[in-house]
C-alpha cells in the first residue's frame, strides 16, 4: 500500500505543555482512520499539524512525501475544522463558487450542492445567517470543493443532531466508495467503530493504541477472572501466573485481569489452586472507554 | 475572483456605507453649504472640503474596514481555514489591498459626484484625474495602519482604537476643518501626521498647484514604518504560537 501520510517522533509543546508526545504513525491511501480519545488528548493539535496549521515542536510531518504547507498537498486535501466559520456578508452560493475558484481540479457546483442538499432558497442565504447543522453541511461542501484525495475532519458530528450526522456519515460512506482516505477525530467510540477500519487512540498526547476498532476494544476492555480463595494465596504466586496483567481484590473476592481468560482458567485449576465459584467478565467496552475519558476529566 | 469576493463584502457591510460614503457626504453638506459664509473664496473653499471628505473616506474605509476585518476573520478562524486551501497567503493579502483600492476608487467616484452635484465644484478633468489617483497612492500608508489594527487579538479592542485613531488622525490632519484655524499646537502635531500629508497634496492640487516633496515623504515614511510594524508584529504572533 501506498503511504500518502507520514508522522515520524511528533511532539508538539504549548507553553510548558506538552500537547502531544512523540508520536509516529503512517496512514495508507484509501484507509478511513479514526483519531480516538478524550479531550485534551491532543487529537486536534495532531491534526493541525497535519494540516500545516502548527509547526510540530520536534519530529517530522509528510503528506504524499511534501511539507503540509507546500501547495502540492493544499490542491489534495480537504478540511473540516472543529469551529466552523463563515465568511461574512457572502451569499451560500458565492461561498462555494469563491473555494472552487482555489483548486485546479474541483468538483461541479452541481455536486457539491448535492453534497450540501440545500435548496435553492437556501443558496441564496446570507452564509453567516445559517443555522449550526447548515454551517457545518456547507463546511463540508467547501473541504471537498477541490475533489481531495485526503479528508480531515475534526470532531465533524459534535453537535448535530441525529438526521444532520446520519447524512454526514452517508457523505463519508460515500467517499469511501470513491477510494478516498478519510481521517476524523471523535470522542465517541461508537463513531469510530461504525465508520472507521483503523482507530489510533490518544491519550495524554501519546498513542496508547492503532488498530482495528476490534482490537482496540480488547485492548480497552478488561476482562477479568474473579474466585473465592478458600485458602490464604500469596499475590505474589497468582500474578506469575501465565497471561495476568494485574489483579486485586474486591469484597473479597480476587480479580485477575487478563487478555486471556481461558489460558488464565486453565492455569488455575492445572496449578490446583483453593479457589471456588469462578466466574468469567468479559467486561464491558463503554465502562472501560469512560473509564478512560473521566480520568482525563478529573486531571 | 478573490477581488470580487471582498468588494463585495465591503459593499455589503453596513459601517462601510455608513461610514465611508454616507457621513463624508453628510459633512460635506453641512460644512459648505450651512456654515458657509465667512470664507472669501467659496468656489475654493468647496473644492477643498471636497478633497477634505474624499480623503477622510478612504482613510476611513482603510484603517477600519480593512483592521476589523483581518481581526475579524481570525478570531472566527477563517483565515485559518484559509490557510488550508492552496490559496497563498500573499495572493490572499494582495486580493485585500486590491479589493480595498476598488472600492476606494469607488468611494472617490461617489463623493466627488456628490460634490459636483450638490455645490458644482468644477474642476478640470485632468485635475479630477490627479486628485482621485493622489488619493489612492495617499491611501496607501493607511492600508497599512490597517494591517496593524488587523493584528490585534479582539474585535472590540480593534475597532475601539481604530476609531479612536481615525477621529485623531481626521481632525488634526485638518480633515474636518482647515489646520490655519487650529491652536498653534495642534498644528505643529498636525503638520507631521499622515493625515494631513494625505489631504494637503489634494489640496494642492484643487488650487492649481502639484503636491508638495514632503507630502511624498512623509506618506512613503509612514507606509515604510507601519508596513514594518505590522510585518514585525505579525513575525512575533506566529512565533508565539
Amino acid at each position: 500500500m501506498e503511504s500518502i501520510i507520514e508522522l515520524n517522533n511528533v511532539s508538539k509543546v504549548f507553553k510548558n505543555k506538552k500537547a502531544v508526545d512523540g508520536i509516529s504513525f503512517s496512514i495508507d491511501k484509501g484507509e478511513i482512520v479514526a483519531i480516538l480519545g478524550p479531550n485534551g488528548a491532543g487529537k486536534t493539535t495532531t491534526m493541525m499539524m497535519m494540516l500545516g496549521l502548527l509547526d510540530p515542536s520536534e519530529g517530522s510531518i509528510q503528506l504524499f512525501n511534501n511539507k503540509p504547507k507546500e501547495r502540492f498537498v493544499r490542491e489534495r486535501i480537504g478540511a473540516m475544522l472543529q469551529e466552523v466559520s463563515v465568511i461574512d456578508a457572502l451569499k451560500v452560493k458565492e461561498v462555494i463558487q469563491l473555494f472552487r475558484s482555489y483548486y485546479p481540479r474541483t468538483l461541479s457546483f452541481e455536486e457539491l450542492v448535492d453534497i450540501t442538499g440545500f435548496t435553492q432558497d437556501e443558496l441564496k442565504r446570507r452564509a453567516n445567517k445559517l443555522s449550526g447543522g447548515q454551517k457545518r453541511r456547507l463546511g463540508f461542501a467547501l473541504a471537498m470543493a477541490g475533489d481531495p484525495d485526503v479528508l480531515f475532519f475534526d470532531e465533524p458530528t459534535v453537535g448535530l443532531d441525529v438526521t444532520s450526522r446520519k447524512l454526514f456519515w452517508n457523505n463519508v460512506e460515500m467517499l469511501k466508495q470513491r477510494g478516498k482516505t478519510i481521517i476524523f477525530t471523535t470522542h465517541y467510540l461508537q463513531e469510530a467503530d461504525d465508520v472507521a477500519e483503523r482507530v489510533i487512540l490518544f491519550h495524554e498526547g501519546k498513542i496508547i493504541g492503532d488498530g482495528t476498532p476490534k482490537d482496540i476494544k480488547n485492548k480497552l476492555t478488561k476482562q477479568t477472572v474473579s474466585f473465592d480463595a478458600t485458602t490464604m494465596i500469596r499475590y505474589e504466586e497468582l500474578l506469575k501466573l501465565p497471561c495476568v496483567n494485574n489483579m486485586y481484590e474486591k469484597d473479597g473476592r480476587m480479580y485477575l485481569v487478563t487478555e486471556q481468560t481461558d489460558d488464565v482458567l486453565r492455569a488455575l485449576i492445572t496449578k490446583n489452586l483453593q479457589v471456588k465459584n469462578i466466574e468469567i467478565d468479559r467486561g464491558r467496552l463503554e465502562d472501560a472507554f469512560e473509564q478512560l475519558m473521566e480520568k482525563r476529566e478529573v486531571v | 475572483m478573490q477581488c470580487k469576493i471582498e468588494v463585495l463584502r465591503i459593499l455589503r457591510n453596513p459601517y462601510y456605507v455608513f461610514w465611508s460614503l454616507f457621513m463624508p457626504i453628510v459633512f460635506y453638506v453641512v460644512f459648505t453649504r450651512i456654515f458657509n459664509s465667512a470664507l472669501e473664496d467659496q468656489q475654493e473653499w468647496q473644492a477643498h472640503y471636497l478633497m477634505s471628505m474624499s480623503a477622510f473616506s478612504v482613510m476611513g474605509s482603510a484603517i477600519m474596514t480593512l483592521g476589523i476585518r483581518l481581526v475579524e476573520e481570525r478570531t472566527q478562524g477563517w483565515s485559518m481555514f484559509m490557510r488550508i486551501t492552496p490559496l497563498s497567503d500573499t495572493a490572499y493579502f494582495f486580493a485585500k489591498m486590491v479589493g480595498q483600492t476598488v472600492i476606494h476608487t469607488f468611494s472617490i467616484v461617489v463623493i466627488f459626484t456628490a460634490g459636483a452635484l450638490i455645490n458644482g465644484v468644477s474642476l478640470t478633468a485632468f485635475e479630477w484625474l490627479m486628485c482621485g489617483l493622489w488619493l489612492l497612492f495617499g491611501s496607501l500608508p493607511f492600508l497599512a495602519i490597517g494591517t496593524l489594527v488587523g493584528t490585534m487579538k479582539r474585535v472590540d479592542t480593534a475597532s475601539g482604537i481604530s476609531n479612536m485613531f481615525y477621529m485623531v488622525l481626521a481632525l488634526l490632519g485638518g480633515m474636518w476643518m482647515p489646520l490655519e484655524i487650529m491652536p498653534d499646537f495642534v498644528q505643529t502635531i498636525g503638520k507631521w501626521l499622515p493625515s494631513y500629508h494625505f489631504g494637503s497634496g489634494a489640496w494642492s492640487i484643487v488650487r492649481g498647484n502639484t503636491p508638495d516633496w514632503t507630502n511624498f515623504i512623509l506618506l512613503i515614511g509612514y507606509l515604510v514604518l507601519f508596513v514594518l510594524l505590522s510585518g514585525y508584529i505579525r513575525r512575533k504572533q506566529e512565533v508565539a504560537v
